[in-house]
This record gives C-alpha cells, sequence and structure tokens, in this order.
C-alpha cells in the first residue's frame, strides 16, 4: 500500500457505516454490530433464555396438556417427585453415577496425561486415537459396549470363562443396581475421558521443566515429584476436567437408556425426566426435574472449583 | 522425570487398549454371521470375514435395512445444515464481539457465556413445546433450529477467542485503504481466522451428529429421525440380529472416527480455547 493511497483513503471511506475515532467527529449511531450479532442474539433469547426461564417459572405450575386446567402449585410438582419411588430411585443411581464417573474420569485423565506429557515419537498419534471415544454418539457407544457386557455373546463373559475366572454367563445388567449402575458408567467414563485427558495435559504443558530438574537434583522420586509438582501445579485443569465430568455424569442419558431401558437398576433423573416429561405429559413435574438438576449441576461445579481449583503462581 | 520410564510404554498400552479394543470387537462382530456371533467363547477373529451385513444395510429391502439408510441421508443433512448456520452467524458475531464496540455488547457477551454454563437439557421441555406452537416438531427446519441454538454459544466464544488473538494490524491496514469492514472481514480476517472456524465447523458437526434425546423428542417418524434414534430403536426391539446391530453401529460410529482421526489437530486446539479460557 503506497503513500497516496492512503492519504486518498478518506474520501473514498463511506462517511456514514464506519465511525472514525480518528476526526473525533461524534460517530452516528452504527448498525454494523448489531446486524451482525442479531442472529446470535434471537437464538440466544428465544431458545436459549427464554425456555430456561420458562423451566424456572414452571417447575411451579401444573402442566399437563392431557389433563388441564394449569395452575400455580407451589412445590407441588417437587412434593410429589420425592414421593415418586421410581425418581428417587433414579436419583440414587445418578448419584452413583457422578462419584464413579467423575473420579475414573479424572484418575483416568491424569493418568493419561501424565503418560503424554513429554514429546515422543508417534505421541501426536496416540492422542488421534484417544480423542476417538470423545467425537463418538453415546447412543452408539451403548451399543458398542453392549458387545462386550451381553450376557450371551459378551466378550467379558467369554473371556473371564476361557480364564476359569467364571463357571457359567453372567448377566452384568440390570440385576445387581451397583454392578448396573457401574458397567454402564464405564462406557461413559470411555467418553468424557479424553477431554479430562487433553484438559489436564493442557496444565502440564504450563509447568516449566526447571521445576522437575530441580526436583531431579534434589533427590526426588518419580512419586514424590508426581504428587509434589505434577498434581498440585495441574489443579486448574483437573478442576475443569472434574466439572465436565459432574455435567456430563449428572446430566447422563444415552447409555443407561441404550444399554438397562427404563429399568430401576439403572435408571438416571434424566431418563426419568423424559418419560414424566414425554410419556405421561406431565411437563410440570419435568419442569422441575429439570430444574433440580440444572441446580444441582451449578452448585457441584461450583464446590469443585472452590475446593480444587488454585491459581497457580509461577 | 516426570513419569518413571517404564511406566510410559505402560500407560501407551493402556491408552490403545482402552480405547480401541471396544471398537475392535464391533468391527469384529459386524464381519461374521450371526451364527458364529453366538459361539462360546466367541471368536476373537472373524471366523470367515463377510460383509454380508454391510450389503444388507445397503442395498437390503427390509425394514431394518431402509429405515438405518433413511436415517443416514437424515443426520448428514441435519448436521451439515446445524454445522453451516452455526459456524456463519457465529463467526459474524465473534467478529463484532471481537474488533467492535457497541452497546448492550457486554450484556450480550455475558448472555452467550450464562447458556453455556446451563445444562443442555435444562431447556429440553420448552423447546418441544416452542417447536410444537411453531408446527416444526418433525421438521429438519424444527431440528437444525434446536442444534444451532445449542451449539451456537460455544461457537462464538471459540471463534471470538480465535478472532481476538489475531493480529489487528492487517485490519487496520485494509481499513486504511478504504475497504469497509465487510470487506476487510472477508478479505482479511475470514482467511487468517480459517483454523478456528475449521476446528468451530467440526466441533459443531460432531457434537451435532451425537445427539440424542433432542431429536428422540423432536422427530415422531423416519422423515426425520437421525441415525443415532433409529439404531436405539433397533436395539430395544431385542429382535435384531447381533451381527446386523453391530454393522449398523459401525456405519454411524464411522463419519465421526474418520473426522477425528484425520482432523485431530483441529479439535484439540478447538477444544482447549473453547473450554480452557
Amino acid at each position: 500500500m503506497s503513500a497516496d493511497v492512503r492519504a486518498a483513503a478518506p474520501t473514498r471511506r463511506p462517511p456514514r457505516t464506519s465511525p472514525d475515532r480518528r476526526t473525533g467527529r461524534r460517530p452516528r449511531f452504527d448498525v454494523l454490530p448489531y446486524a451482525l450479532v442479531a442472529p446470535l442474539a434471537i437464538f440466544i433469547i428465544g431458545l436459549a433464555l427464554f425456555p430456561a426461564a420458562v423451566t424456572l417459572v414452571d417447575a411451579f405450575f401444573k402442566v399437563q396438556p392431557l389433563n388441564p386446567p394449569d395452575g400455580f402449585i407451589g412445590l407441588g410438582n417437587f412434593v410429589r417427585m420425592f414421593q415418586d419411588d421410581s425418581i428417587v430411585s433414579s436419583m440414587v443411581n445418578t448419584a452413583y453415577y457422578v462419584v464413579i464417573g467423575v473420579v475414573l474420569s479424572t484418575v483416568l485423565g491424569v493418568l493419561f496425561a501424565v503418560t503424554l506429557q513429554q514429546r515422543f515419537r508417534g505421541r501426536s498419534v496416540l492422542i488421534a486415537v484417544l480423542i476417538l471415544p470423545w467425537a463418538l454418539p453415546g447412543v452408539v457407544e451403548g451399543i458398542v459396549w453392549s458387545g462386550i457386557w451381553d450376557s450371551n455373546t459378551g466378550l467379558l463373559n467369554s473371556v473371564l470363562t476361557s480364564l476359569h475366572v467364571i463357571s457359567h454367563y453372567q448377566v452384568f445388567l440390570g440385576q445387581n443396581r451397583l454392578v448396573t449402575v457401574l458397567v454402564i458408567e464405564l462406557v461413559q467414563v470411555w467418553q468424557i475421558t479424553p477431554l479430562s485427558t487433553l484438559l489436564v495435559l493442557a496444565a502440564l504443558q504450563n509447568i516449566p521443566g526447571d521445576l522437575y530438574e530441580a526436583a531431579e537434583l534434589d533427590g526426588a522420586g518419580a512419586w514424590k515429584t508426581f504428587t509434589r509438582i505434577t498434581v498440585p501445579l495441574a489443579r486448574p485443569g483437573i478442576a475443569i476436567a472434574m466439572v465436565q465430568a459432574v455435567i456430563a455424569t449428572l446430566n447422563v442419558f444415552d447409555q443407561p437408556y441404550v444399554l438397562n431401558g427404563a429399568a430401576s437398576t439403572g435408571a438416571s433423573v434424566m431418563e426419568q425426566t423424559y418419560f414424566v416429561s414425554f410419556q405421561n405429559l406431565d411437563f410440570g413435574e419435568g419442569y422441575a426435574l429439570s430444574l433440580l438438576i440444572t441446580v444441582v449441576t451449578i452448585l457441584v461445579s461450583l464446590a469443585i472449583v472452590r475446593i480444587v481449583y488454585r491459581a497457580v503462581e509461577l | 522425570m516426570r513419569a518413571a520410564a517404564w511406566l510410559r510404554p505402560l500407560g501407551i498400552a493402556f491408552i490403545l487398549v482402552w480405547t480401541l479394543l471396544p471398537l475392535y470387537w464391533v468391527l469384529n462382530t459386524s464381519l461374521q454371521t450371526d451364527a458364529q456371533v453366538s459361539a462360546k467363547p466367541a471368536h476373537y477373529l472373524p471366523p470367515t470375514p463377510t460383509l454380508a451385513n454391510y450389503v444388507t444395510l445397503l442395498s437390503g429391502s427390509g425394514d431394518i435395512s431402509t429405515s438405518v439408510r433413511q436415517s443416514t441421508i437424515n443426520i448428514v443433512i441435519e448436521c451439515a445444515g446445524a454445522t453451516v448456520v452455526t459456524v456463519v452467524l457465529a463467526t459474524l458475531a465473534a467478529y463484532a464481539f471481537a474488533r467492535m464496540r457497541f452497546r448492550g455488547r457486554n450484556v450480550l457477551f455475558y448472555s452467550v457465556l450464562a447458556t453455556m454454563a446451563l445444562p443442555a437439557y435444562a431447556t429440553l421441555i420448552p423447546l418441544y413445546r416452542i417447536m410444537s406452537a411453531l408446527g416444526l416438531v418433525n421438521t429438519y427446519t424444527g431440528i437444525v433450529l434446536v442444534y444451532v441454538s445449542g451449539f451456537l454459544p460455544l461457537a462464538a466464544w471459540i471463534l471470538y477467542n480465535y478472532m481476538s488473538s489475531l493480529p489487528i494490524a492487517l485490519e487496520e491496514a485494509g481499513q486504511v485503504d478504504g475497504a469497509s469492514r465487510m470487506r476487510v472481514l472477508w478479505h482479511i480476517v475470514l482467511p487468517l481466522a480459517r483454523p478456528g472456524i475449521v476446528s468451530t465447523a467440526i466441533i459443531t458437526f460432531l457434537s451435532a451428529w451425537a445427539q440424542f434425546l433432542f431429536p428422540l423428542v423432536l422427530s415422531s417418524d423416519l422423515s426425520t429421525q437421525p441415525l443415532t434414534v433409529v439404531i436405539a430403536a433397533l436395539q430395544g426391539r431385542h429382535t435384531v440380529p447381533y451381527s446386523l446391530m453391530s454393522a449398523a453401529g459401525v456405519v454411524a460410529v464411522a463419519v465421526p472416527a474418520v473426522i477425528a482421526i484425520v482432523l485431530n489437530r483441529y479439535i484439540v486446539s478447538g477444544l482447549l480455547t473453547g473450554s480452557v479460557k
């Protein structure tokens, strides 16, 4: 760009649409940014904030299309929710899903991230493989893993029988509650661990190599280095990984729906929300359940951030 | 030492087995006949590898084959539609957020961030009722609108971070040369932001491909049901042969798996800009 073009520029510039800070003139109302953000704003307001407000308000109303009239019933939906055995049982299941899922995905995420911390040949290929389960639909992962858990044709039964660990094929899903929840949650852990790994790995990359060299000079062993340097300095990454795991596990739906259907041994709160809303057509109670999950999700996430997250000063 | 030297090969082996074994197993099952699948102990390799299950899905005239084919067309249309709309709208908004000052900017910006913190299913029932009121239940439009509303915040956030990190000097030079801001966006910002746009498009496409509960509620028959919904319904019948079910599973896994393997760099960078800041 030559000097004369630059000099000629102000006269060619359309005066209306670009407010000019350099001339000091007070710019006219600038339409362009509003035009650019308007579609986003319409979506966010119309299809995110407004529906969220509806959930918040209608949780305190009776909303049953097949059983009018609707009206304000205060905490009625919440009271009925806690009187419904299948919903209470789904809350217990979901608590198990959360504890098992958050612990396992965090532990595995840290182990995988430490494995990937230093550069080595084939590291980027390994990361590409590791990402896979994150990219796949939860429903299909349920189908994939049913090939492992199946009571007639499953890989696990076949291997355990061949190794003489069990004498005949076992039913893993739908018998014992803890076994069912564990087996289903492992499938979700498979899906959410890649993101946990990446988040922890990103935190590990920020740890200066000097620290490890100093630790080695001081004669610290691998375990001491891991507990005194790696874990404390990876805390921000671990906290975010745990929060995404909490959100995923509290809202678990696809895996139990495909692997165990509506059976009470593994049904999650999100499944009950779906059944209550779209099979019983009791939207009010569905709203109350949605609100409950949302509030619990936010509170648990905040608690984790408070407990685990510490700003790391280097 | 960050990890004891003998630990790393162990970790690598565990990552590979943990990630690939389930995928190997479904592929193995899909290449067997239904009789072979029921063998005890199981065949760890297909004894007589056959593509018969895939041929059935591809060209069979049965109920299962036609519903898998139609729902594959549906999922491609819905994912492509949601990805294009999301990326275009998010790019325009991200440019405004990153480079312009205007009244209401911060309020809107923090609203976008706030919606990211909401669990997606918090709005499931209201969205169904809105689409129902608009007559958009069981239409591609309805499903794409709901997907876009769900994916826009993260997409705008990733692109905002990406565009903010671009050097502003080139854009200023373009403006001094008399280019309008839309020309600057088109000719200067978009080419520079291409990696961020690709990341956003891939993450949006994969998220759309993975949807289940929203289309389960929003689509009532094969005219719009995506592959995920149809596969879950087939599984629920308990009558579909296991080997055929596995082949359908492989079809549903193949597209996102190939994308994830080939374009994993974009995914990693996009996920990290999306969730760390």
